[in-house]
This record gives C-alpha cells, sequence and structure tokens, in this order.
C-alpha cells in the first residue's frame, strides 16, 4: 500500500497551517530538551578537561569542591592563604615530583590573573594530559611579564609587547589599579578550551612586588615605590592561594594527602581533582536532573497539544476518512494514516529543532566559552541526542494512538452514514 | 590499661582488607573467568600482602604486661607499627600473574566523561574517612579504553596482568615504596554474591 504515505502527506498539506504550529511548539520543546541535556554534557566534558595529571590540589583547609572550583576554575574566593614555607615543605616531599604554587586575587579587566612560577608551563596538563603550547611568545623570565590565554589576547586584541595594567581584586571594572607597575606580554597561549584561555600569567614576584606598597586591601598613600627598585626589596613571595601537585607515583596518592592534611605547621587540606569534580556531579545532578524532568515535561505538553490537534482534525476530516472508506480502505489502514501523520509531524519538528539547536550552539558557542570558559560541543548530533530523538517519537506514536484508535472505531461505527 | 586496649584493638584491626578477601575467597576456588585473552584468577586483597610479612615482629620481646599505664614505649611502638603498615611491602611473586580482582574506584584521570585511570581499593570510604590503605593495598588501574559512567566508589572486578612496580623514593620513614598497578583489558560492575545488586547509579 504505497498510496498510504502519499495519502497522509497530502492530506497532512491540506491543513499545513494547524500541523505547522504543532510543529513549532514541538519542535521548540525539542531545542529545550536537547539544549539542557548539550549543556550539561558539555559541562561535564569541559569540566573534566580542565586538569588532568595533577594528583593533588593544596590549599587552605576549605571544602575539596571548593577548593577545587577556585584553584582551577577561578571560579569563588579562596578562604584562606598557603604558608610560602609550608609550600616548600610539602613540595620538598620524597614522594612529590612537581609542585606547582599559585596566587589568585588580582585581574585584568575581568580576566583572572595567576601568579605563578615558570613550572606552571612546564608541568602543568589539561585534557588527555596535554600540555600547555605557545602561539606566540615565550614564558615570561623577569619580573613584569606576563603570559595570557588565547581568549584574553582575542577578546582584548592583545599582542606581543603589549604593555598591561592589573587591577586590584577579581571584579570586571577596576577601581584600584596597579597603574605605576604596567607589565609587558611576552608571551600568548594555544587555545586549550579550559580556564587558562581566560587567564592572565604572571610570576610569583610580580605579585609580590606589584603589592609592595599596598597595605590592608589598599595603596598606603604617600608611598610609591617605583618600578625599577622592587628588586631592592625581597621579593620571595609570603604566601600562595593553592598548590598543583604531581607524585612520582599515583599509588602515594592518599599517603600524601593525608601528610597534608595532617601538616602541623597550619591547616591544610589536599584534595584529589577527579574525586573533587565527582562529588561537585553529585551535588549537581539535583539540578541536572529537575531541569531535564522540567524539559521533558515540555515536550510532553506539546505532544498534548499534537494530540488535541489532531483528535479536534477527526470532525473535520470525517467525510475524508469516509471517503477513504468507500473507495475500499481498511480500518486499520485509516489507524495507520492517523498515527503515521503524527510521526511525520513529529519527525519534522524533530529535525527542525536539531537544526536549530545547532544552529544556536554554533552562534552561541564563542560567546560561551569566552563568558565562562565552557566548551560546547560542536558535533552535530550525539549518540543520547539521537536517543532522546527516539524516545520523542515514540512518546509521539504512543500518544497518537489515542486520535488513531477513535479514528478506526468511528469509521467503523459511523463508516459512510455519517449523521449530520 | 588504656594504651594495651589500643595495642589490642590495632592488632584485630590490621588484617581488615583480609577480611574483605575472606567474604570472596569461597568463590576464588572455581571461579576464573574466561576472556579471549586467556584464564584471570580471582585474586584475594590479603594475597597482596607478602606472607612473611609481620608488623610487630620487632616487638615480640617486648612485654606490654610489664608496662605501666599510658607508657610512652607503648604509644611509641603503635606510632612505629603504623608507620611500617604505611610503607608496606609488595608480593613480588604476582608479578605478572592474569587477576581478577573486585574493589571500589577512586579515579584519577578522566577524559570527556569517561575514566581511563583509576586507584583501586579494598575497602569503601578508603580515600576520606581512615587512614588510608598502605601501598600494598592500592592498585594502579590503567585502561587503555576509557571507561564510561564511572565513578567515585562504585565496586567493580578489574581483569589484567598484575604488575608490582618499583619507584624510586624514599618515604619519611627511609624505606623505598613500591606499588601494583594492573594494565586491565576488562571493567566490569561487581555484584555482590548474596543477590544484593550493585550497580553504579547511572
Amino acid at each position: 500500500m504505497p498510496y498510504l504515505p502519499v495519502l497522509a502527506v497530502k492530506s497532512a498539506w491540506n491543513r499545513r497551517f494547524t500541523l505547522s504550529l504543532v510543529v513549532v511548539s514541538i519542535a521548540l520543546s525539542t531545542v529545550l530538551l536537547l539544549g539542557v541535556d548539550r549543556a550539561r554534557t558539555s559541562a561535564r566534558e569541559s569540566f573534566s578537561q580542565t586538569v588532568s595529571g595533577t594528583d593533588l590540589i593544596v590549599g587552605a583547609r576549605t571544602g575539596a569542591i571548593q577548593l577545587l572550583l577556585y584553584s582551577v576554575f577561578h571560579l569563588g574566593d579562596a578562604t584562606n592563604n598557603v604558608g610560602w614555607k609550608s609550600f616548600q615543605v610539602i613540595a620538598s616531599h620524597p614522594d612529590v615530583a612537581w609542585a606547582i604554587p599559585i596566587s589568585l586575587g588580582d585581574s585584568h579587566r575581568g580576566f583572572p590573573v595567576l601568579g605563578t612560577t615558570p613550572d606552571y608551563f612546564e608541568h602543568f596538563r589539561y585534557g588527555a594530559k596535554q600540555a600547555l603550547a605557545f602561539a606566540q611568545g615565550h614564558r615570561f623570565e623577569g619580573i613584569f611579564e606576563a603570559v595570557v590565554g588565547a581568549n584574553v589576547a582575542l577578546k582584548l586584541g592583545y599582542r606581543i609587547g603589549d604593555r598591561i595594567i592589573l587591577s586590584h581584586g577579581t571584579s570586571g571594572v577596576s577601581l584600584v589599579s596597579h597603574a605605576d607597575k604596567p607589565f609587558t606580554i611576552v608571551g600568548i597561549l594555544a587555545e586549550t578550551g579550559t580556564p587558562v584561555d581566560r587567564t592572565v600569567h604572571v610570576g610569583l614576584t610580580a605579585i609580590e612586588a606589584i603589592h609592595l606598597d599596598w597595605n590592608g586591601g589598599a595603596p598606603i598613600p604617600g608611598v610609591s615605590i617605583p618600578e625599577k627598585y622592587v628588586t631592592k626589596f625581597d621579593l620571595t613571595p609570603k604566601t600562595i592561594t593553592a598548590a598543583f601537585i604531581g607524585l612520582k607515583s599515583r599509588i602515594a596518592v592518599f599517603r600524601m594527602q593525608r601528610y597534608v592534611n595532617e601538616f602541623k605547621a597550619e591547616p591544610l587540606m589536599a584534595a584529589l581533582p577527579g574525586v573533587a569534580l565527582d562529588q561537585l556531579w553529585e551535588v549537581m545532578s539535583v539540578a541536572e536532573q529537575s531541569l531535564l524532568f522540567t524539559s521533558a515535561m515540555v515536550v510532553a505538553a506539546s505532544l498534548a497539544g499534537l494530540v488535541a490537534v489532531l483528535l479536534a482534525g477527526l470532525g473535520e476530516r470525517r467525510r475524508e476518512l469516509a471517503i477513504l472508506r468507500s473507495v475500499g480502505a481498511g480500518p486499520w489502514e485509516i489507524l495507520l494514516l492517523i498515527l503515521g501523520e503524527s510521526v511525520l509531524v513529529t519527525l519534522i519538528a524533530c529535525i527542525a529543532g536539531l537544526i536549530a539547536l545547532d544552529i544556536v550552539t554554533w552562534l552561541a558557542s564563542p560567546w560561551i566559552q569566552s563568558h565562562y570558559g565552557l566548551t560546547l560541543s560542536t558535533e552535530p548530533v550525539s549518540q543520547n541526542e539521537l536517543v532522546l530523538l527516539g524516545a520523542i517519537l515514540c512518546a509521539a506514536a504512543i500518544a497518537s494512538a489515542i486520535p488513531a484508535l477513535k479514528a478506526y472505531r468511528q469509521t467503523l461505527v459511523d463508516g459512510l452514514t455519517p449523521r449530520i | 590499661m588504656k594504651a594495651m586496649f589500643v595495642v589490642v584493638a590495632l592488632l584485630l584491626a590490621l588484617p581488615v582488607p583480609a577480611q574483605a578477601g575472606n567474604s570472596n575467597r569461597q568463590h576464588a576456588d572455581g571461579a576464573s573467568a574466561k576472556t579471549a585473552e586467556g584464564p584471570y584468577k580471582e585474586l584475594a586483597w590479603d594475597e597482596l600482602v607478602p606472607k612473611d610479612w609481620d608488623p610487630s615482629r620487632r616487638f615480640r620481646k617486648l612485654d606490654l604486661g610489664s608496662m605501666k599505664d599510658g607508657d610512652e614505649r607503648a604509644m611509641k611502638m603503635l606510632e612505629i607499627m603504623k608507620e611500617e603498615w604505611d610503607s608496606a611491602p609488595i608480593n613480588a611473586s604476582l608479578d605478572g600473574r592474569k587477576v581478577k580482582i573486585p574493589g571500589f574506584v577512586v579515579p584519577i584521570e578522566e577524559q570527556g566523561r569517561a575514566v581511563t585511570e583509576f586507584l583501586l581499593v579494598p575497602y569503601f570510604g578508603a580515600c576520606i574517612h581512615v587512614p588510608p590503605p598502605p601501598a600494598n593495598q592500592i592498585i594502579h588501574v590503567v585502561s587503555a579504553k576509557p571507561i564510561k559512567n564511572l565513578k567515585v566508589m562504585d565496586t567493580v572486578w578489574v581483569l589484567g596482568e598484575l604488575r608490582a612496580a618499583r619507584y624510586s623514593s624514599q618515604t619519611p620513614m627511609g624505606l623505598g615504596a613500591a606499588g601494583y598497578r594492573i594494565n586491565s583489558v576488562q571493567v566490569t560492575a561487581y555484584k555482590e554474591p548474596a543477590m544484593v545488586t550493585i550497580t553504579p547509579l547511572r
């Protein structure tokens, strides 16, 4: 019966206005459902890409999740600092292969400034143990030299040799700045798809130097130490925000963690990045599930709309169906006709929704990347999304069984003699 | 009295992983999984400790009865025993054996949403609540293929060749540390023998 699909399409085309509204409604709900799923998956992938090869993150005593968030993702603020001496003791522990100190708290036009040592470029890994690469330039060597992430350079149009001013505090609006001590950009990092792209890297000594004439979060009035004299002072850092630790053997990670947690000189903690990330997902999963549930409900609502339109359509299609019966269509064919129509409508809506979502993703991903450091997956459709689309189609087929059965019964009962 | 009680408690507590191993041993006899790469024999966690290793050997001569309460020597002994347990040696005879071992997962390396490297530990909460398991009760598992839907404290069976690896490090106690490693060929969800199913939540 090849005429059946043709008939279904032609009949649907005659009611194209009503049906197109249904298509729009289902397509929008598809965008919502797939969008939530895509954001969720991308966030996970992007987060787990951010840190690799680091065995422990050491910081002031706080929660593991918070330590991970502020040290790796630059989200939120540190609760306290780590003494430089403690860091050195931990870094010289025999199990430790490398240790990178980091110091946060300043910013440059909304981008976080990370004070660290050149070791950072040597040992820091992201994604599948990839090392940081330079798109241009080299590591910082002098005190007032900076290396910027790919996104910072792109967004602010920076090139090697440009001079930048750091501001005190992490807000995008700078009210107090370190204008007296500008930095020269000596390196631009290749894109990583991680928060590194949005970071300005300077030396720990530089962080110390720009705060020499500062006291209690403000410049000391009347005191200004010129750039050329900073080396006269002791620029050894007093404190750092956190440290990334790599171990010689990953087996030693629990022992090292306990060593840091029981550190006598000051209260410190060490977190395993993988474990902290999993804990974060555990917390987030409630929000994720409720978002997914809400969008599934929206899909259900739009499918209910489809059923309502089909049911209402049955009244006006009474003659059409009766004529079909008169020319030899069986009740089963009538049932299939209605079912086929709803599946067709949903299929078109799903495809339209997917295309719309891909366009939105494509348009929004640079913005999301630069504002939140979150890389959206760019593949047109993932396996998970295909499953969701299949579920929507199945739900549509099941829901439209109601109007289909009604049409089937109707044509059996009043067939060719509709009482008007 | 108190110190002695602690010592006795510790002595009793020492074979904790051994208990975990015992519950599996009833299956260990005949249980060997057949895969494409040959049979993998089930391994109990206490087999990872060398048979002749005894942390209290140095204190055989010490008479707890002759000590007074809160004796410093008792506490010292406890400290040293803990340190010995921390730097426990590995059972080198297991090197190269094809094993199948159950345990809890502590992910350390992830790729996308899949885990590529994790530590396998014998008892739940090993990493968080209590002093960590010693080096010979941790297995570093490296999977060639990323494993999806694996998270902290999932229970799994790991199949693969056990490697007893030494690395050059001096612990604070001055002992060389070593550890086990498995390049896994298969990681599957662990099911409790007694009809209670524990599967990953996701």
